[in-house]
């Protein structure tokens, strides 16, 4: 066997196609042609614009600093820019809270209690909600969380309050309708993390005598700390430039311990609306994105800590 | 002794703790869904309980109307285009991510995959800034023009999958036999990648027919249906609703079938074989 194999390997080497460099570019091109057009093209003008001015309603190139002066100078009167990035990340950061608090559990009951032969049943129904329509669900969570709402009248039907419960409207809304939008990615991450758990490790540990909690908080939570701090940066990201959540079911300005506030995400997207003042806008995006940059910074920083 | 007759105990007691939390997680997950179908159904303009009757009128409206229909049309229009359109496009780059060796390759598959980590929000004020100053803004063309960029990466994650599951042995013995590289691609790793294609082409088309803030910026008066649904919303809160909400839920089952065939097989497959590598 040993002398037939430096013969198959020449046989190769000899007949493996040498016009590989003529394919390899045709196949990479049009992904990257595609990218450098409409990906990459944008932002760099994205970054752009939001140095020009606006005359007669129409975008004028140039590099004026005017939308960022004024953006700054409105940052804690009028317009209250940073009021409305604080109630971003407080929004956003408690809501991956709760989102992990739920999910991870839920992960875990679907790991460890579901039989195996229904666990893919079981994650096929738990990333059900990502398929249909969010923007439509969150139509469907207002119907049934508000005042005069399905949750709402149930609850005065069997006597259980006499006055409504209050969630639309509010920030605790917004959290609700991101943390369902959440929850399928986030499910399924942290249960292909546990699933990859070697389960010798679990049964190691009860055999040396670990408590059922030991072995979470001992074995598990360290072995799926990747697959947790993945699904919460991913989180916070989605959850920082989510606009419907925050409009569909906070009313756009929902109140939280900080106030009735807008989200950034949010505030951006009504300017324009009201405006169509583009340049303005960009600036604004752009400010968005250097925030997003911070919490992905802030958020290695963190699990490096950790480590 | 006295910690084996513990064990069971606690152990069931979890069992059923575990049980109970998947019941209301589910129902946490399942019931906007469960609600928005039922209610489609409901008689009464506002959605609350007690219930007061079944009927059909809401779909009756929908079809009326027309304008949530167009948006319908529209999404059906645009979302199978850009989804093809991406799978295409990611099908030859991730062949060739997967089977070349060159410079820069690792920074070329990451860059190939950022797209999809940029928050829509931001890419649907880019795309604008830059559609409008070619005059490219407000059409079902600048959404399906923007779509294929977000569902690139998608359709390379899915299909490298599948690539890198492909036997190399399989490719060389078509060369071996005296096709050209061409003939390799098209009749050997092709039909090896039908599932990751496949599953790639579902998942970009419920990603664009989802996609709400970038078609928001670029649609115009030619607007996909999450974008009409909003604009919908700000006038009106009525069933018909419901009954798009139904009608659509009733396209993502029969997606979610697709997903069922194609997608989970792709990943377990996945995790399965990498597991084998391991050992």
């Amino acid at each position: 066997m040993n002398a037939l194999r430096p013969k198959v390997l020449t046989l190769y080497q000899t007949k493996a196609p040498n016009e590989a460099s003529s394919l390899r570019l045709i196949c990479l091109a049009p992904a990257v042609l595609y990218d450098s057009f409409l990906f990459l093209l944008p932002l760099l003008f994205l970054l752009w614009i939001g140095f020009w001015t606006v005359d007669n309603y129409r975008p004028v190139p140039g590099f004026s600093l005017s939308n960022y002066i004024d953006i700054f100078q409105q940052f804690f009167s009028r317009s209250r820019y940073a009021y409305a990035i604080i109630q971003s990340l407080w929004v956003s950061s408690t809501a991956i809270l709760g989102a992990l608090l739920f999910c991870y559990p839920l992960a875990m009951a679907i790991a460890f209690v579901v039989p195996v032969r229904y666990q893919r049943l079981a994650i096929l129904l738990a990333i059900a909600p990502f398929w249909s329509s969010y923007i439509l669900r969150l139509y469907a969570w207002q119907m049934l969380l508000n005042k005069e709402g399905i949750i709402n009248s149930f609850l005065k039907g069997i006597h259980l309050t006499k006055h409504p419960i209050e969630v639309v409207f509010t920030q605790v809304g917004t959290r609700i309708g991101l943390i369902h939008y959440l929850a399928p990615i986030m499910i399924l991450i942290l249960y292909l993390a546990l699933q990859n758990i070697d389960r010798t490790l679990i049964s190691a540990a009860k055999n040396l005598g670990a408590t059922s909690w030991q072995v979470f908080w001992r074995v598990l939570l360290p072995l799926t700390r990747t697959g947790i701090v993945y699904s919460a940066v991913f989180g916070m990201i989605i959850s920082l430039g989510d606009v419907l959540s925050g409009i569909i079911l906070g009313g756009g300005t929902g109140k939280s311990i900080f106030g009735s506030l807008p989200l950034f995400a949010t505030m951006i997207l009504n300017e324009y609306a009201a405006s169509t003042n583009l340049p303005r806008t960009s600036a604004l995006a752009t400010i968005l994105i250097f925030i997003m940059i911070l919490v992905l910074i802030a958020g290695t920083k963190l699990s490096h800590a950790e480590q | 002794m006295t910690r084996k007759q513990d064990k069971p105990l606690t152990e069931r007691l979890l069992k059923i703790a575990g049980w109970i939390y998947l019941f209301l997680g589910f129902g946490f997950l399942l019931l906007p869904i469960f609600s928005l179908v039922l209610f489609s159904f409901e008689n009464s303009r506002l959605p609350s309980l007690p219930w007061t009757g079944w009927t059909l009128k809401w779909y009756e409206f929908l079809l009326s109307d027309g304008r949530l229909l167009e948006a319908l049309k529209n999404s059906l229009i645009v979302s199978p285009l850009a989804a093809a359109a991406a799978t295409v496009i990611g099908f030859f780059a991730s062949y060739a991510l997967n089977r070349f060796e060159f410079l820069g390759r690792q920074i070329l598959s990451v860059m190939l995959i950022v797209p999809i980590l940029i928050p829509p929000l931001i890419m649907g004020v880019a795309f604008l800034g830059l559609l409008s100053r070619i005059n490219l803004q407000g059409q079902l063309l600048s959404v399906f023009l923007t779509h294929v960029v977000i569902l690139i990466p998608t359709a390379i994650a899915l299909i490298t999958i599948r690539l890198a599951q492909m036997p190399k042995d399989i490719e060389q013995a078509a060369w071996n036999l005296g096709a050209t590289e061409w003939q390799a691609l098209f009749k050997v790793v092709l039909p090896w990648s039908i599932p990751g294609i496949a599953g790639a082409w579902l998942l970009s088309f419920t990603f664009s027919f989802d996609e709400f803030v970038i078609s928001w910026f670029v649609s115009g008066f030619q607007p996909t249906l999450p974008v009409a649904i909003y604009s919908f919303m700000a006038f009106n809160l009525d069933p018909s609703l419901n009954a798009i909400g139904t009608i659509i839920f009733a396209i993502s089952v029969l997606l979610l079938i697709g997903v069922e065939l194609l997608l989970i097989p792709l990943l377990i497959e996945s995790r399965a074989s990498t597991k084998q590598n391991v050992t």
